[in-house]
């Protein structure tokens, strides 16, 4: 989903700079009251672990593929806002280092990933209800919430592109919508999928590393 | 810390595994560019290792491995730097 230079009207690419900043600036803000030095290690190694997972393409189906974007994991992994920062971080090193997302659509692919990644905490929170948290429903939050993120995104893209001039012959919002939510109904699946086996794995290695899940059960802005 | 080194371990073992059953269809976005007719045009900005390659090694497996495993110590060390600053005043919990 990461959207290549020369797509995005210089307008929407501003735009999508300034809506990202703030959110980063909230994320960073929020990091600063809530992430612990000993958490340090554990946002290194999830940003390394997403990077990784970006790489690796999943075949759907038509000769498409997808791949993990991650957000929901880093959420519930770091808490929504280093998630945001983690994201970002993961982001910029692909678009600097790898032509992964252009650099002018940076912002545009952070709120499209990061922040609604980010954001998607909220998500899992809703459906895990009040401490103690029930394991059942933390786990039907991670499956949907990662899903959500993954067709909220490519709405998200898909009004970005279409209104762009370079779509706006092809049909514009009214073909790039149905199209990118088409696609990611389906890659959000297997988004799903490995998001809520991966968190699974942490839990039953160390619930004590989940940083989000102990913010599930505290009260949090 | 004992426990970041050995998931690091972890992630670039399982890549190495993974890469040669990634697969190289286009992902969603490109598909519907390309479905749409709309070609990508020439990025801004070449970056060091452009779509996962290093212009020096042409085997596939081996240029994705080296590529992915640099990304990987680059994002590694960066989120590090970046959340000991942000974190530098809090000591506990």
């Amino acid at each position: 989903m990461h959207i290549p230079d020369g797509f995005l009207d210089p307008a929407i690419c501003v735009l999508m700079y300034a809506v990202s900043i703030c959110f980063l600036a909230w994320a960073w803000i929020g990091a600063k009251k809530t992430l612990s030095r000993l958490f340090v290690p554990l946002v290194a190694v999830s940003s390394a672990l997403v990077f990784a997972g970006q790489m690796l393409n999943f075949p759907i189906i038509h000769g498409t593929s997808g791949h993990l974007i991650g957000g929901t994991f880093l959420a519930v992994l770091l808490g929504p806002h280093a998630a945001i920062i983690s994201m970002s971080i993961v982001l910029l090193i692909q678009a600097v280092f790898f032509a992964d997302g252009g650099i002018s659509a940076f912002g545009a692919n952070v709120f499209n990933m990061a922040v609604i990644g980010g954001l998607s905490f909220y998500i899992v929170k809703l459906f895990s209800g009040a401490y103690p948290l029930s394991r059942k429903r933390f786990f039907v939050g991670v499956f949907i919430a990662s899903w959500l993120s993954t067709v909220l995104g490519a709405l998200a893209c898909g009004l970005q592109i279409g209104f762009s001039q370079v779509f706006a012959q092809a049909g514009g919002v009214a073909v790039t919508v149905p199209a990118m939510l088409f696609w990611h109904l389906i890659i959000g699946i297997g988004e799903a999928t490995i998001t809520t086996s991966l968190t699974a794995q942490f839990i039953r290695v160390k619930p004590s590393m989940l940083r989000g899940l102990t913010m599930l059960r505290e009260v949090t802005p | 810390m004992k426990n970041v080194g050995k998931l690091l371990i972890i992630i670039i073992a399982g890549l190495a595994v993974l890469i040669p059953f990634a697969s190289t269809y286009p992902d969603g976005l490109e598909k519907v560019a390309e479905s749409l007719g709309v070609k990508e045009s020439q990025p801004l900005w070449e970056g060091l290792m452009p779509d996962y390659t290093l212009h020096t090694v042409d085997n596939p497996y081996l240029t994705k491995l080296i590529s992915g495993l640099t990304g990987i110590i680059i994002v590694f060390l960066t989120a590090y730097g970046i959340g000991a600053v942000i974190s530098r005043r809090n000591t506990n919990s």
